[in-house]
């Protein structure tokens, strides 16, 4: 729900921020279509976040929104050897060293892409 | 029409951490966010550990729970100041609420803060509170499978603890199954086994914490 409240928040400021371009007469944008990435660290569901977008979006510019949800891989870096690679949500072991001490570089993001508008009358 | 946007959801959250984090760096506290499923004992550790921390330094508790000042409660009469969060519906703590904890603190008087998460094995890890340092609690009823089946948690600890060790025998324990797993895991964090019944295995974390002290 923290996820899906933030993600409404920063998809209402992007549309206000081009409020003037997508208005016209008595047309008001709505949304149409969000896009966005997801780390596998954050270790959301991307089927949950939807219906919790669904929820938040209500009464909106935003109702009935689709959500196209990304997810991105992880990418580690070995404290020990400094070797760059791509673990897997349940194994971190380095593939030169073995060890499973590492920096985790991405995966932990989750990043508003595009929001796609069209207009609405009123 | 499609606007490029590009931009952290989470930016608030994290800039808060960031906060929290600067507001402890400048008052030279080391804060430690304490996360485990619930009843692993993460009270139990504190009421063992802020009586020998108090000895040699100071140190003030912010414990998070959905509902609830029990255990804060369980640690008011230790010395430290403690400040009972209640998330409500909150199954973590969120760094605004860790900042709104801070502000009822002297952080001039104190060297650790050990921040005891909501118990939950899987939200509190994506978020950044503005700690130094996780410590991740396993307690042996929990079973030999949880580190396999909560990777991120134990992943992202800088220590673990293996609790309740006293039931290890009873309930025919296999350690070595925790040690296998955490190799693929994580093989950084020190795998530490206590148990507050019998009062063992504690020296090793006391002398871990104590090395972990920033100024």
């Amino acid at each position: 729900m923290t996820i899906a409240s933030e993600l409404l928040t920063q998809t209402l400021l992007a549309v206000k921020a081009h409020e003037a371009q997508l208005s016209q007469r008595d047309d008001r944008p709505c949304v149409e279509q969000v896009e966005v990435e997801i780390g596998l660290m954050r270790l959301v569901v991307p089927e949950a976040l939807e219906m919790a977008w669904q929820v938040v979006c209500e009464g909106t510019i935003a109702q009935g929104a689709r959500l196209s949800v990304t997810e991105m891989p992880l990418s580690a870096r070995c404290r020990l050897c400094g070797r760059t690679y791509e673990p897997s949500i349940d194994n971190y072991q380095c593939p030169q060293c073995n060890e499973a001490d590492m920096d985790i570089c991405a995966g932990n993001d989750i990043i508003l892409k595009t929001v796609t508008c069209r207009l609405c009358e009123g | 029409m499609k606007i490029n946007v590009v931009k952290s959801v989470l930016e608030a959250s994290d800039t808060m951490a960031r906060e929290n984090r600067d507001r402890l760096d400048k008052a030279g506290v080391t804060a430690i966010n304490i996360m485990s499923a619930p009843g692993s004992g993460k009270t139990t550790l504190l009421q063992k550990t802020i009586p020998v921390v108090m000895r040699s330094g100071r140190c003030a508790v912010l414990v998070g729970d959905l509902q609830t000042t029990r255990d804060a409660e369980r640690m008011a009469d230790l010395g430290a100041p403690v400040v009972q969060i209640n998330t409500g519906r909150g199954c973590h703590l969120s760094p605004a609420e860790v900042a709104r904890g801070i502000d009822y603190l002297d952080l001039s008087a104190i060297d650790f803060l050990f921040i005891e998460n909501v118990g939950n094995m899987i939200c509190p890890v994506a978020f950044d509170l503005g700690e130094h340092l996780r410590v991740v609690l396993l307690s042996v009823p929990e079973g030999e499978d949880k580190v396999a089946k909560y990777p991120t948690l134990f992943q992202s600890a800088d220590a673990i603890l293996l609790t309740k060790m006293d039931l290890a025998a009873a309930l025919n324990y296999d350690v070595s199954c925790i040690r296998d797993d955490l190799s693929r895991i994580n093989t950084r964090a020190p795998l530490m086994e206590v148990s507050a019944q019998a009062g063992t295995g504690f020296q090793e974390w006391l002398t871990w914490l104590a090395g972990q002290r920033r100024v």
